[in-house]
This record gives C-alpha cells, structure tokens and sequence, in this order.
C-alpha cells in the first residue's frame, strides 16, 4: 500500500519528536549541573554537564544518594585537615582533597529532554515590582545584575526576565528549578548596597568599580577563621580578602591619613573604624590597623561571623553570611527599591508523583475516547485510526515542546489535556463526512467541508486563546502555547493526515 | 378542497407522504421556552450574587491574593484545624491523596495571613522546620492577585469578543452567527451559575476552563451550522439529524476525556481538579444549548429561509 505524502509527514514529524523528546529512561548517574570557579574540583577538571557516577567506589544515582556518598566520605580520617574524595565521571577519574563540600551541585539525570516547569520539578518563582517604573535600559541592567547575583551565589539553572501583563505593568519574573536557598527573598530583592565607610566619609562600595576582586573559594584568602562556643551554641568568624581599585585604595588613604593612632596592648589602631553597611544597616566594624594610615592600600580583609546551635550549624551560617557578602561586593547594588510581589516556593516532591498520574489520564483517555469511537462505528481499524492520530498529536506537542526548550508547568499540561479532547472532534467530523450519505455527494466535496469545520473551529479557538497570551504576566502563557501548538499541529500534520489514512482505508 | 395545506407539500418533497407533521416539527419552537428560562433564571440569579458578592464569583488565594503551603505527608487534619482558628486569618485546608492506595500525601493550607506568619505557626504544630524538602509555598500579594484578575477577565471577554467575529466571518448571515455566539454564551453563563450555586472557589486555572470552554462549545456549534446551511439536497430534519449524530459523539468523546481525567487527577491536584470539573459541567450544558437552543434557531432560520 503506497502512503501518501501527507501520511508520510506524519510520520516524519513523529520521529523527529521522539528523537527531540530523547527519552532515557535507565540512565546512570547524576548530572552535574554547576562546578563553582577556582573550586578544587574545577582545578582538577569536573565541568558542568558531566556525568557523575561514582563517589568513592559508591555508584549513585540520584541526589539523596550523592549527598550521602559525600556524608560518609567525610567521616573518613582526615590527612592535613582534607578529606580524600575520588569521583569518577563518564569522563575520568579525579581524586580531590577536600577542606569542605566540593561545590558543586547535581541534579539527577532527566529521563527525557522534556523540561517540567517549577510546579512539577519544584524550585522557585518570584514577581518583582520596582519603586518607580524602569526604563528598557533599566530593565535591561536590573536583569542582567540579578541573574550575576544569582550565578554568583551559586544558583545556574535560571531564568530572569521582563514581563509585562495586559495593564502594562512591568516585572521581573525570577525562575529557579531545583533546589532554593532559604534565603532566596534576600538574594533576589534587597538593594544590596554595600558600603564602607570611616566615620561619614564612603571609602569604597561594592561593585566593580571600587573592588577589583574578591577573594573566594582559595582557602588561603578566604574561609573560616575560628569557631568558639558561645552561650546558646557556637560561632564562627570568616574572612575573605578583598582588591580594592587604585581610586578606592587612594581614596582610603586620603581619609585616613589624618586620623589619630590609638594605641593599646593588642596594637597600634586608629581612632575610627572601617564600618561596613548593608542596605544602609550597620553589619561589621573593623579596627584599622595603624600602620595603614595614609597608605593608598589595595588589598583589605573582611571579616565577619555566623552563629548556629551546633556547631555544623554555625559553619554553614558562616559560609551562607561570607557568600552573601561576597556577592554584594562582586555585583554592586541595585539603585531602587524592590518589592517582591508573588513568591513560591515549590518542593519537588509531589511533582513525581503529579507526572505519573497525568501520563495515565493522558493514556486512559485516548483509551476512552476510542472506545467511544469503536462503539458508534462499528469499525475497529477507524477505531484504531483515531487513536494513533490522538496519540501522535501528544507526541508532537511534546516534541515540539522539547525541541523548543518550553517549560511544562500545570497550565501547559490542561492545555495538552484539552487538545486531546478537541482534536478528536476534529477527526469525528471528518469521519462522518466520509461514511455518511455516500451516494449523493462526492467525497471530495464532504471532505472539503469537513476541513472547513476543521478550519473554522481552529481560528475561533486561537481566536480564545490569544488573549491569554499575555494576561497575568504571562504566568498562564503555558497553557495558550501548548493548545495553539496542538490544534495548529492538528490543523497542519496529523488531520489532513487522518483524512488521507480515512481515504486509503475506503478503497 | 382544502384551505389549508400542510407547508411541506408546497416544496413537494417525497418524504413527507403523510400529512402529518413530524413531531420535530411541531414543537421545536415551544422548546426554545426551556433555555429561555433557563437563561432568565440565570441572570436572575448573577444579578442577585453580584450585588450580594460585588463580583461574580467567588475568588480563591491566586485571586484575592494570599498564602498556600503544601505541607507533604500525612497530618492530621482535624487538630490543624483546631489549632489554626483564630491564629490564621480566614484559611482554608485541603487534602492530597494518592489514588490508588488512598494515602494521604500532602495537606494544602490557604489563608490571608503573610506566608511568614503562616509559616511560623504551622511549624509550632508541626514540630519541625518547613524547607523545600518537605513543603512549597506560594505567595501572591493583593494587588498583583487583583491586577490578574481583572486582566484574566479581559481575556475573556476579549476572547468570546474574537471567537464572535470569527463566527460571523465565517457564516456571513446574522441569524446563525447570533444562535452559535448565543448558545456558547449561554453555555458559559449556566454553567458559572452552577459554580456559583455550589460555592465553589474559583481560581485563575479556573477561569482558563471557562475559556477552554469558549473553544470546546462553539466546536459543536459550528458542526451543526455548517452541515444546516451548506449541505444541499436534503430535507432540513435530516441535517439535523446527521449533525446530532456526529455532534452528539463529539461530546460525548470530549466528555470521556475530561472525565476519565478528573477521576484520575482530581485527588493529586486542585488546579486540574478544578478545570475537568468546570469543563465537565459545562460540556454538559453544551448539549443542551447546541441541540435545543441553537439547533431550534437555526431550523427557524431555515424555514425561513426554505433551505430545505
């Protein structure tokens, strides 16, 4: 039997989905998804994207496995304060010393190239308002300081970008898949101007321009100092040092050179401190030694401390506290309020589970429907027909879904949900204008109108769809681009496919 | 020799060989009562809940703006709830369980207070920290959640607005476009009405299914028209007819979808829960307003115009 070209599309365009869906469902192994610069671990050559398989001889994988992996590595003896890791990657085999957690962060392996928005892989979505209204340029900046802070601290699945919803309101829409910090309101919305300064005079702020480099992940310049135990738990100081620019460095040494020496048993201090302000609140002062004064130094240290109930705890605080810090001086500030107006929060926990039983009702009813079908036709090939035409529609979607890296989040699923529903419809009429009244009219010219119903009902639902696009900041454009996808796919591919099969199948 | 002769004999068709008109015949126009009433009921009915409810329907948190934390694992329901009255402003809870072992998975609190508030007194009954692990929480404030409403409203009128000039480009004859937009609107205007009546709290994904639903009730609509007005050599009945057996199974394939569905999501996720059941109420009243609404006008048109 000769397929026509319209059946052979089909076919095409599924394999091409199936090929852009990639599914891999026995995967091996974590996916490395970021390696933190200058870290041990990226000295010894881990990449993102490589393929983490084993931890110390231990095959993982999945993320609980791996931090466990590491948990029971740490317990080993320590040589010279560092413990021995070996990771071994589809690529090589590293062993790595390590002080502390390799940083680097994993995620476990995505048995299809298919990407679940937040609410089904969990992580963290946040509306941001301005104090005043932001120009294109603005705009433009705000996203380009806030994705840095976000890469800096750590987090690189992201996606940060201007939305505007149908009153013409503007909005950062701030994405993180995976795993959230706790403080991720912080990161994303405080000014974070970073000031320090001697009394009323401004030494330097954060921002490239007055610190040249920050020291981090290079234990000899940055880390945790000590740790006592304090009343209610333990604390611990960091410190990290940091390169001032010429015009800063100058500058510290204009104001100091006029300050008096104090001195005392631990040494020789001049008589104000370097304060340290964030966000207009004071967070450290620091004694200046006396013999920096008038001197146009350029590299200062910067301390600060972290507290916990436990000791683990405290170290952790620390280290949070010192990366904060870090970040602020590394990206500068932001130069107006920000307001964040919607925050979530999504655990990934229940999205396993949400995906399972959507599969199911996507399966069972293409199964219903075609019962329905084989009920009223009496015919199981046209049975069989419909169902593979329904199936496919879903599996094109996906592809194309895939292919275009869109995130399938709740609104995209209910709108691939409906396309089964309508698509079908399209196929039934097309089916009873081809069995019915045979004998008067030609089946060209049933068929003709057929498709005109088929097109009629495609620019009425576009025309319901379209507005949707934009309503909401687009937080509901899921569900409109997976429909107009389906029914456009419909519309092009699998329908005038479904006609040529019905054709092939009166001969 | 008889004054008066039954109408069909003046087009001299062979099938009407009895003089008798088919029972169709006679009371398609009295039927239109039924829908009529119906649509009188109903504004009755939204005239009554908007001055009661000065909007109309009632909203739920990504609406009005508010907290919602999913807490996973079993809690025990009925002591949260003693606990949280008084301490959390007009919350709501919710239970998720798996469908096929009954267990329950997760618990969803709702309320007005700010997320950090409802969060340090869930944490108090729980006994421990809510992080990512174990729990999600959404934020939205009052006026963003305002702002989407009133955008999402525009949507949809600007969607039925869109969905109508596309029927009448299509069908270029007032009468018929005005039945198809009539019957879609209708179809929509009941089945709010349902919801209302029901108190069941409408959320943004909420009124995506009532735009789905603008997509799904023309569907038929337009299959009924197009086969009335553009098949020729036939009588108008027996359009009919063919239109209600194609139409019906349209439906009914629509209505197996989103019900096989909603049994199978509607205990993992309100938000899906929600849009099968608005799409199953109003799949419903689709069949009514297609097939008794718009099919009666349609035939009245027809007659009118002796198509058939």
């Amino acid at each position: 039997m000769k397929l026509g070209w319209k059946i052979w599309l089909l076919i095409i365009v599924i394999v091409l989905s199936i090929v852009s869906i990639r599914p891999n469902f026995f995967g091996k192994g974590v996916l490395i998804t970021s390696v933190e610069k200058n870290s041990t671990a990226s000295q010894q050559g881990l990449k993102q994207g490589d393929l983490l398989l084993t931890v110390n001889g231990e095959e993982i994988s999945t993320v609980d496995a791996y931090g466990a992996a590491l948990e029971k590595a740490f317990t080993q003896e320590k040589v010279d304060n560092k413990t021995k890791v070996i990771f071994t990657t589809n690529q090589k085999s590293i062993i790595l010393y390590l002080e502390k957690d390799p940083e680097i962060t994993v995620s476990e392996l995505p048995s299809t190239r298919i990407k679940t928005g937040l609410d089904l892989a969990g992580g963290a979505r946040a509306l941001v308002k301005t104090e005043k209204p932001l120009g294109a340029q603005e705009m433009t900046d705000l996203v380009a300081i806030t994705s840095n802070r976000l890469n800096v601290f750590g987090l690189q699945d992201i996606k940060v970008s201007p939305v505007t919803d149908l009153s013409g309101e503007r909005y950062l829409l701030v994405e993180i898949a995976g795993a959230t910090p706790s403080d991720i309101k912080d990161l994303i919305s405080k000014q974070g101007k970073f000031e320090a300064k001697i009394g009323n005079d401004t030494v330097f702020v954060g921002g490239d321009e007055d610190v040249t480099n920050v020291c981090r992940n290079d234990a000899t310049c940055a880390g945790i100092e000590s740790c006592d135990q304090a009343a209610e738990g333990y604390f611990c100081r960091f410190r990290f040092a940091i390169y001032l620019s010429e015009k800063a460095a100058q500058r510290h040494a204009n104001i100091t050179k006029n300050l008096k020496v104090n001195t005392s048993a631990q040494g020789g201090y001049l008589e104000k401190s370097l304060d340290l302000f964030i966000d207009q609140e004071l967070v450290d002062t620091l004694l200046i030694s006396s013999d920096l004064k008038g001197r146009a130094t350029t590299q200062i240290s910067i301390q600060g401390s972290g507290s916990g109930s436990t000791l683990e705890d405290a170290r952790n605080d620390a280290y949070a506290s010192m990366g904060k810090l870090q970040t602020i001086l590394i990206t500068g500030s932001i130069p107006y309020k920000l307001e964040i107006v919607k925050l979530d929060t999504i655990s990934p926990l229940l999205g396993s589970q949400f995906v399972f039983y959507i599969i199911l009702a996507g399966l069972a009813s293409i199964l219903a429907v075609s019962l329905i079908v084989l009920i009223r036709y009496r015919n199981i090939k046209l049975s069989l027909a419909v169902l593979t035409t329904s199936f496919s529609e879903i599996i094109i979607i996906l592809g194309l879904a895939a292919f275009i890296k869109w995130n399938l989040d709740l609104p995209s699923i209910a709108g691939i949900l409906t396309v089964i529903g309508t698509g079908v419809d399209q196929q039934i009429v097309i089916l009873d204008e081809s069995k019915l009244r045979k004998e008067k009219i030609g089946i060209i010219e049933r068929l003709k109108r057929a498709l005109f119903i088929v097109v009629a009902t495609y620019f009425t639902a576009l025309a319901s769809l379209l507005p949707l696009y934009w309503a909401g900041a687009g937080l509901l454009r899921g569900f409109a681009v997976t429909t107009m996808m389906g029914i456009t796919v419909g519309v092009l591919i699998t329908r005038p496919a479904f006609v040529e099969i019905i054709r092939k199948m009166e001969k | 020799m008889t004054q008066e002769q039954p109408q069909h004999q003046e087009q001299g068709k062979p099938e009407h060989a009895h003089p008798k008109k088919p029972a169709y015949d006679r009371i398609y126009k009295i039927i239109l009562i039924l829908p009529l009433a119906l649509l009188i009921f109903s504004f009755v009915y939204m005239f009554q809940f908007y001055q009661e409810n000065k909007d109309f329907i009632h909203k739920d948190i990504s609406l009005t703006g508010g907290t919602s934390i999913t807490v996973n694992g079993e809690v025990d329901i009925v002591r949260l709830k003693d606990f949280l009255n008084g301490k959390l402003e007009d919350f709501q809870m919710k239970e998720i369980s798996d469908l096929r072992t009954g267990k329950k998975i997760a618990i969803i609190i709702e309320t007005k207070s700010s997320p950090d508030e409802a969060k340090k007194i869930l944490e108090e009954f729980l006994g421990y920290t809510l992080d990512e692990k174990n729990s999600s929480i959404e934020f939205s404030g009052e006026s963003i959640s305002a702002g989407f409403y009133k955008q999402l409203q525009i949507a949809m009128i600007a969607a039925f607005i869109l969905m109508s000039i596309v029927v009448f480009f299509i069908f270029r004859t007032f009468v018929p476009g005005f039945a198809i937009i009539l019957s879609a609107f209708a179809d929509i205007l009941m089945t709010l009405v349902v919801v209302d009546i029901f108190g069941f709290k409408v959320s943004s994904a909420g009124i995506i299914a009532f735009l789905m639903l603008i997509g799904y009730s023309v569907d038929s609509d337009i299959l009924l028209t197009t086969r009335v007005l553009k098949t020729r050599g036939e009588s108008i009945n027996a359009r009919l007819w063919s239109a209600f057996k194609t139409g019906m199974t349209m439906t009914l394939t629509s209505l197996a979808a989103v019900l096989v569905s909603l049994f199978i999501v509607s205990s993992i996720s309100d938000v899906l829960q929600q849009i099968f059941t608005i799409l199953t109420i109003g799949l419903f009243f689709d069949i009514f307003n297609t097939w008794i609404t718009n099919a009666s006008i349609l035939k009245w048109y027809a007659e009118k115009k002796r198509l058939g």
